[in-house]
């Protein structure tokens, strides 16, 4: 993520949205932003402007500090911080990532161990185990090239057509769209082969993963 | 210059200090230059397994705070000429020292001996980012039970995102029967969730807390089998190729036949 600016400046019906990008520290964030209001200097003059901040969640100091810096030189409308939401600066937000064919993914080397998270909007591929207290979270489908003990929820958004596939499929728990599941109480039945797990019938089944059925 | 190394484990109780006491001991007993740093200020117990309470005056916060030399603060163990302890404070709490303070303190360590040993705190907060502050390399202790290994994992990621890669495991604790029966997670179940180099295996001895008790560390005593274990361990760490100790752990005929019929099964959750 990147490579995406820290800030995009969306205009919205009445004045402008910010959306500031959780992947950045307070600096990188506030050196952008002092960028982009410099080069638009003409623009914001004149008129009062409604700002309204959304994305990363930030600190009171760091939300006055933003209100400094654009005070300086905006004739501000009024300040309005909505945020904490997880926002990559997409200057089109979708709904929710639906590219279960096709879309961008992550992929992530090496294990994701105990308190680790990997968020993303898209698909995510772990090239590596997950492994228990550990936790994926993708709004696409998962794909672990290894052994799942963690959580994953795919489809994150709401997609209840995602799927998650694993080497070997061994949950905590699994979320799939808005469906919840947890493996049975009692013995655990570790299995040895690849195993796909998707929503049907508003149920999650898991079954062998068999490469010439694709699913 | 000496090696850093810090002995770690997420969860409390499961053989830190004693793998730091015994390990040390036993590099000592191998003729190398060790001190041992307990950086559990408040919780002091290192002293206490290796006999050498009541020789304390100055403390590990006295160092940092320039109230005394660090030579004045190493206390000499009273069986090895190259063996030292670098005593915790016990009125003084993690906060006393800073990760910079940490890694100065192990700078000048490791130029006076081979193996500086920090014997870490549990948990994941100040303590434990102090104790790894200064290490180049980790041994994570665990103990074959579910929250130990699953703590243990969270050390290793957090060890990785502090640049400690590749720490070693030693799985300590270890009860051949129980293994046997299918009651206890074994090396293979643990080592397969960790992924990480074995360090050593230390058998369950009923002889390591005797010799807790008395302030001697049971690599001492020849007839333990924890102590020979401790003492591979040791050599391991020196580089030298000692294999693991051989445990029969064959899973039996009808386990092997269930887990066949499991398989193949369509599973619904």
């Amino acid at each position: 993520m990147m490579n995406h600016d820290a800030v995009v400046f969306k205009g919205v019906r009445n004045g402008i949205k910010i959306y500031i990008d959780s992947d950045y520290s307070s600096e990188d964030i506030l050196d952008t932003l002092k960028r982009k209001i410099e080069a638009g200097k003409r623009f914001f003059q004149g008129s009062e402007i409604n700002l309204t901040f959304t994305g990363k969640k930030l600190t009171a100091g760091e939300q006055q500090a933003i209100i400094e810096l654009v005070s300086r030189e905006i004739n501000i409308g009024s300040i309005t911080f909505d945020i904490g939401k997880t926002v990559y600066s997409d200057p089109e937000p979708v709904e929710f990532f639906d590219g279960i064919e096709e879309g961008i993914t992550r992929f992530v080397r090496g294990t994701i161990r105990s308190g680790q998270l990997v968020s993303y909007r898209g698909n995510v591929v772990i090239i590596g185990d997950v492994n228990p207290g550990g936790e994926i979270i993708a709004e696409g489908n998962i794909v672990v090239m290894g052994t799942l003990r963690g959580m994953a929820h795919a489809g994150a958004g709401g997609n209840n057509k995602a799927v998650v596939v694993a080497f070997s499929l061994q949950p905590t728990q699994l979320r799939i769209g808005t469906v919840i599941a947890r493996p049975p109480e009692g013995e655990v039945v570790k299995a040895l082969y690849p195993e796909i797990a998707y929503v049907r019938d508003g149920n999650l089944v898991i079954e062998p993963y068999l490469p010439n059925k694709g699913r | 210059m000496g090696e850093v190394i810090v002995i770690t484990s997420g969860k409390g109780g499961v053989g830190k200090t004693t793998a730091t006491a015994n390990i040390g001991t036993a590099l000592a007993l191998s003729g190398k230059r060790v001190v041992l740093v307990d950086a559990d200020i408040g919780l002091r117990n290192l002293d206490v397994v290796m006999g050498l309470e009541n020789r304390i005056v100055y403390d590990l916060v006295d160092v940092v705070e320039k109230v005394c030399r660090l030579k004045q603060a190493l206390i000499r163990d009273k069986r090895f000429e190259g063996l030292y302890l670098l005593p915790a404070a016990q009125t003084k709490d993690k906060t006393a020292v800073s990760p910079q303070q940490m890694q100065e303190l192990c700078n000048q360590l490791r130029e006076e001996f081979d193996y500086v040993l920090i014997d870490c705190p549990a948990g994941i907060e100040q303590g434990f980012k102090n104790a790894i502050a200064g290490a180049d390399k980790a041994a994570v202790v665990t103990v074959p039970e579910v929250s130990a290994v699953r703590d243990a994992d969270r050390i290793i990621g957090l060890l990785a995102s502090n640049d400690i890669m590749d720490p070693r495991l030693i799985i300590n604790r270890l009860r051949l029967d129980m293994v046997k029966r299918g009651d206890m997670m074994d090396i293979d179940d643990t080592i397969d969730i960790l992924g990480i180099d074995l360090l050593g295996v230390v058998p369950d001895d009923e002889r390591v807390v005797v010799s807790t008790n008395r302030g001697e560390p049971v690599v001492l005593d020849d007839d333990s089998l924890a102590g020979r274990a401790y003492k591979n361990i040791a050599k391991r760490l020196m580089g030298e190729d000692i294999p693991i100790m051989e445990l029969n752990t064959d899973e039996g005929f009808l386990a092997r036949l269930k887990r066949l019929f499991n398989a193949g099964k369509k599973r619904a959750l």
